[in-house]
C-alpha cells in the first residue's frame, strides 16, 4: 500500500514536471501577441495574397519561434545546438542572403535597364530611404551601427536587410528582417499617396517611348561590368553583388541553363524557405517585444516613404533636362527601391488609374532592378563605414 | 565594333592589373615579428616557470595560418637555422592572432623553444617553408631595456618602439581601440555626412554603369545602322525581323493567345488527352532499379 502511495507520488510529480515543460507554462503575454502576429501575417500572405512566398514561411516561423519552452532543452532558436539553430547559422553570419541574390540575378532581366541606361540612377536617388532613416535612428538614440542596420530597411530588400544587420547589429536582426518584409509586402499601399503627393496630372501622363530590342552580347556585358564597375568602388557589396551577378551572367549566357534554371528554381525556393521560417522564429517575444522593435517598426515605414519620394523627385529633377519627348514619367521613380516587381506594379496600377493606355510596367523594371544593385551597393558603403 | 571591344577589355585588364598590388596572399607571407623581449628577468614566465627572451608572431591575414615549416633564425645566412615543427595544432595561428616563441636555446623543452639564444642575436628573421622566402626580419639594434619589450606599436604596423606594457600573445596597441561606427557617430551626429558621402559613392558606382551601357548601346546602334547603310540589296524580311518592336511582338503574341484559345474546345465534359512518348534509356529504365530476388 505504502508502494503504490509512493507510486502515485511519483506519477504526479512527474506529471507536474512534465507541466512545467508545457508551453502553457512558460507562455508571457509576448508570446501570445508574438503568436497573433504570426497568424496575422499568415492570413494576410493567404487570404490578401500579399506577398506569400514571404509571409507564408514568416508567419509560420513566428509561430514556431513563440512557443514557450523550458529553457535548456535545445529546443529554441538561440540555443546553441538546436536544429533551428543550425538553420539560423545560415541567417546570423550572411549566408543565405547572396544565395537568394544569386537567384535573384538568375531569373532578372536587366533588358529594361541595358535599353534605357538613365533608368539607373532613379536605383540610386530610391537609396535616399536607406540615408533619411539612418539620420531619424541617429536621433532617436539609436547607436550608429545600429543606424545604418536600420535605414537599410528603406532599400526595401529583405536579404539586404539580413546580411548587414547581422554583420552591424545581430540583436536588431529579427525586427529589422521583419520590418523590410512587412513593408515591402506593404508596398502597394504606402507608394501610392506619396507619388501622388508629388507628382500633377500632367506629369502623370507621360508617355515614355518603347524600350530598344537589347542584344545578347550587351546582356551578357552587363553582369561582367556591374561586378567590375560596382564592386571595384564597394567591395564590401562583394558578397551581394557577386553573387547576383553571377546569377545574371548564368542566364544571359545561355550556355548554362541548368545552373541557372537551379539557381532561379529548386535554390531560390530552398533558401527563401529556410531563410523565412528562421527569420520568423528569431522573433522569440523574449527577446523581440521590446521598444527598440517598435522603433524600428516606425523607421521602417519612414525609410519607405522618404525612398518613394526621392525617387520620384529625382524623376523631376531629371525631367528637366530631359527634351521633349524623352521624358520620364515620375510615377515609375517609386520603383527605384529594390522590392522587385512589386513596385514596378504599384507603377503600372498608379499609371493606369491616369490613363488606361499607359503602361509603365517595363519602363518601371529599369529602376527597379537598379535598386536592387543601389541597395546592394548602399549596404557595401554601410558596412565600410560601419562595422 | 571588334576594335571597341577589345579597348574595353584592354582598359579593364589594365585596372585589374593596377589593383592587384594591394591583394593580400592569405598566406604564410601575412605573418608578421610583431613583438620581442630580449632581456626577461621577471617578466612573461614560459611553462617552465622560466623567465626568457621571446618573440612573438602575429597573422596579419583575415584566415587561419600554419607556421609549421616555417624557419626562425638570429642568422640570415643561414636561414634554416630553426624549423618549426610541421603537424602541429599549435602552429596554427587563428585569423588576427599570436604565437610566442621562447628564444632560450633550448629545444627539449617543446616546439616554441628556438636553438638560438636572443641575448646573443642582432637579428630576427622569419622564412618561408621554402628557406629562401624571408617573410619579416627586425635588426636589434636599439638597446634592449629589461623587461621592456620591443615591437611594432600597433599590430602588424610599420612602425616600431619600445611598448609601455609587454604585450606576449596580445594587441600591441593597450588603449582603448574605438569602433569605426562610434568614431563615425562622434563626427557625424546628424547622418548628414553619411547621407552626402554614402549617395555620392551610390550614385558614382551607378553612374559608371549608366555611361558604360549609354556608350556601348551607342556602339551597337551605330553598328546596326552601318550594317544597314552597307547592305546593296536589303532582304526585307530580314529587315523586318530586325524592326519588330517589343509592342509588336505583344500584339503577335495575344494574337497567337487568343487563336490557340478558341482552338480549344470549350465543352466542359470534353478532355483533351495527350499522349506523352518517352524514349527508352538505360538511365530511365526502371528495370535497372529493381532489386534482384535474394537466392
Amino acid at each position: 500500500m505504502e508502494h503504490s502511495g509512493s507510486f502515485i507520488d511519483f506519477v504526479l510529480s512527474h506529471l507536474s514536471q512534465f507541466l512545467t515543460y508545457t508551453a502553457f507554462a512558460n507562455m508571457t503575454i509576448g508570446h501570445v501577441i508574438m503568436i497573433l502576429v504570426g497568424l496575422s501575417f499568415i492570413y494576410l500572405a493567404i487570404a490578401k495574397e500579399y506577398e506569400p512566398m514571404l509571409l507564408v514561411p514568416i508567419g509560420f516561423g513566428i509561430l514556431v519561434g513563440n512557443i514557450a519552452f523550458y529553457p535548456g532543452l535545445q529546443v529554441g532558436i538561440y540555443e546553441s545546438g538546436s536544429v533551428l539553430n543550425y538553420l539560423y547559422f545560415g541567417v546570423m553570419n550572411g549566408i543565405y542572403p547572396p544565395l537568394i541574390f544569386l537567384g535573384i540575378g538568375a531569373m532578372t532581366d536587366f533588358s529594361a535597364l541595358i535599353s534605357n541606361p538613365k533608368l539607373i540612377l532613379i536605383g540610386a536617388a530610391a537609396q535616399l530611404g536607406i540615408f533619411g532613416a539612418y539620420a531619424i535612428a541617429l536621433a532617436l538614440g539609436f547607436s550608429p551601427s545600429e543606424a545604418g542596420a536600420i535605414g537599410i530597411i528603406g532599400g526595401a530588400d529583405g536579404p539586404t536587410a539580413i546580411f548587414l544587420s547581422s554583420k552591424l547589429a545581430p540583436e536588431l536582426m529579427g525586427a529589422i528582417a521583419i520590418s523590410a518584409y512587412s513593408y515591402m509586402a506593404l508596398v502597394p499601399v504606402i507608394q501610392p499617396p506619396v507619388m501622388r503627393l508629388f507628382t500633377n496630372k500632367k506629369e502623370r501622363l507621360i508617355r515614355m517611348k518603347p524600350p530598344r530590342t537589347v542584344s545578347k552580347l550587351e546582356k551578357i556585358a552587363f553582369p561582367i561590368a556591374g561586378l567590375l564597375l560596382t564592386c571595384f568602388l564597394v567591395p564590401s557589396g562583394l558578397p551581394l553583388l557577386g553573387m547576383l551577378f553571377f546569377g545574371n551572367l548564368l542566364k544571359e549566357s545561355t550556355v548554362t541553363k541548368r545552373l541557372a534554371d537551379t539557381a532561379k528554381g529548386p535554390m531560390i525556393d530552398i533558401v527563401t524557405i529556410l531563410i523565412g521560417l528562421t527569420v520568423g522564429a528569431s522573433t522569440q517575444a523574449t527577446t523581440f517585444l521590446t521598444a527598440k522593435s517598435v522603433g524600428i517598426f516606425a523607421l521602417g515605414a519612414c525609410s519607405f516613404v522618404i525612398a518613394t519620394m526621392g525617387g520620384v523627385l529625382f524623376v523631376k529633377f531629371l525631367n528637366i533636362f530631359l527634351k521633349e519627348g524623352n521624358k520620364i514619367n515620375p510615377l515609375i521613380g517609386n520603383a527605384g527601391v529594390s522590392a522587385v516587381p512589386d513596385s514596378a506594379r504599384v507603377s503600372q496600377v498608379v499609371g493606369l488609374q491616369y490613363d488606361k493606355t499607359n503602361h509603365l510596367l517595363m519602363h518601371a523594371m529599369g529602376p527597379n532592378v537598379a535598386g536592387v544593385i543601389g541597395s546592394a551597393v548602399a549596404a557595401g558603403v554601410l558596412l565600410s563605414f560601419l562595422y | 565594333m571588334k576594335e571597341n571591344i577589345i579597348r574595353i577589355i584592354a582598359g579593364v585588364s589594365i585596372v585589374c592589373f593596377w589593383s592587384m598590388g594591394s591583394i593580400k596572399a592569405q598566406s604564410a607571407l601575412d605573418l608578421r615579428i610583431n613583438e620581442f623581449m630580449v632581456n626577461n628577468d621577471s617578466n612573461f614566465v614560459d611553462d617552465y616557470g622560466e623567465h626568457n627572451p621571446w618573440i612573438e608572431i602575429y597573422n596579419s591575414a583575415y584566415n587561419m595560418v600554419n607556421i609549421g615549416g616555417c624557419y626562425l633564425t638570429n642568422d640570415l645566412s643561414n636561414p634554416t637555422m630553426y624549423r618549426i615543427q610541421k603537424g602541429q595544432d599549435i602552429t596554427k595561428i587563428p585569423t588576427r592572432s599570436y604565437l610566442v616563441f621562447w628564444a632560450d636555446n633550448n629545444t627539449t623543452r617543446g616546439i616554441l623553444h628556438l636553438n638560438f639564444d636572443l641575448k646573443e642575436s642582432k637579428i630576427i628573421a622569419l622564412f618561408d617553408a621554402n628557406g629562401k622566402t624571408l617573410i619579416d626580419s627586425i635588426s636589434i639594434t636599439k638597446k634592449q631595456q629589461t623587461d621592456v619589450s620591443f615591437g611594432r606599436l600597433e599590430d602588424g604596423s610599420a612602425t616600431w618602439g619600445y611598448l609601455s606594457k609587454a604585450t606576449p600573445a596580445a594587441n600591441n596597441l593597450t588603449t582603448a581601440k574605438v569602433s569605426a561606427a562610434d568614431v563615425f557617430g562622434a563626427m557625424d551626429p546628424l547622418g548628414v555626412g553619411m547621407t552626402i558621402i554614402a549617395m555620392s559613392v551610390v550614385f558614382i558606382g551607378l553612374a559608371f554603369l549608366y555611361l558604360f551601357f549609354k556608350y556601348l548601346g551607342r556602339f551597337f546602334l551605330r553598328d546596326k545602322k552601318k550594317q544597314k547603310q552597307g547592305e546593296t540589296k536589303p532582304n526585307e524580311n530580314a529587315e523586318e525581323e530586325d524592326e519588330i518592336s517589343g509592342e509588336v511582338n505583344a500584339a503577335i503574341a495575344a494574337a497567337l493567345y487568343f487563336y490557340r484559345t478558341e482552338l480549344h474546345d470549350t465543352e466542359a465534359t470534353v478532355l483533351t488527352i495527350n499522349k506523352v512518348a518517352r524514349a527508352y534509356s538505360p538511365w530511365s529504365s526502371k528495370i535497372y532499379g529493381l532489386r534482384k530476388n535474394p537466392k
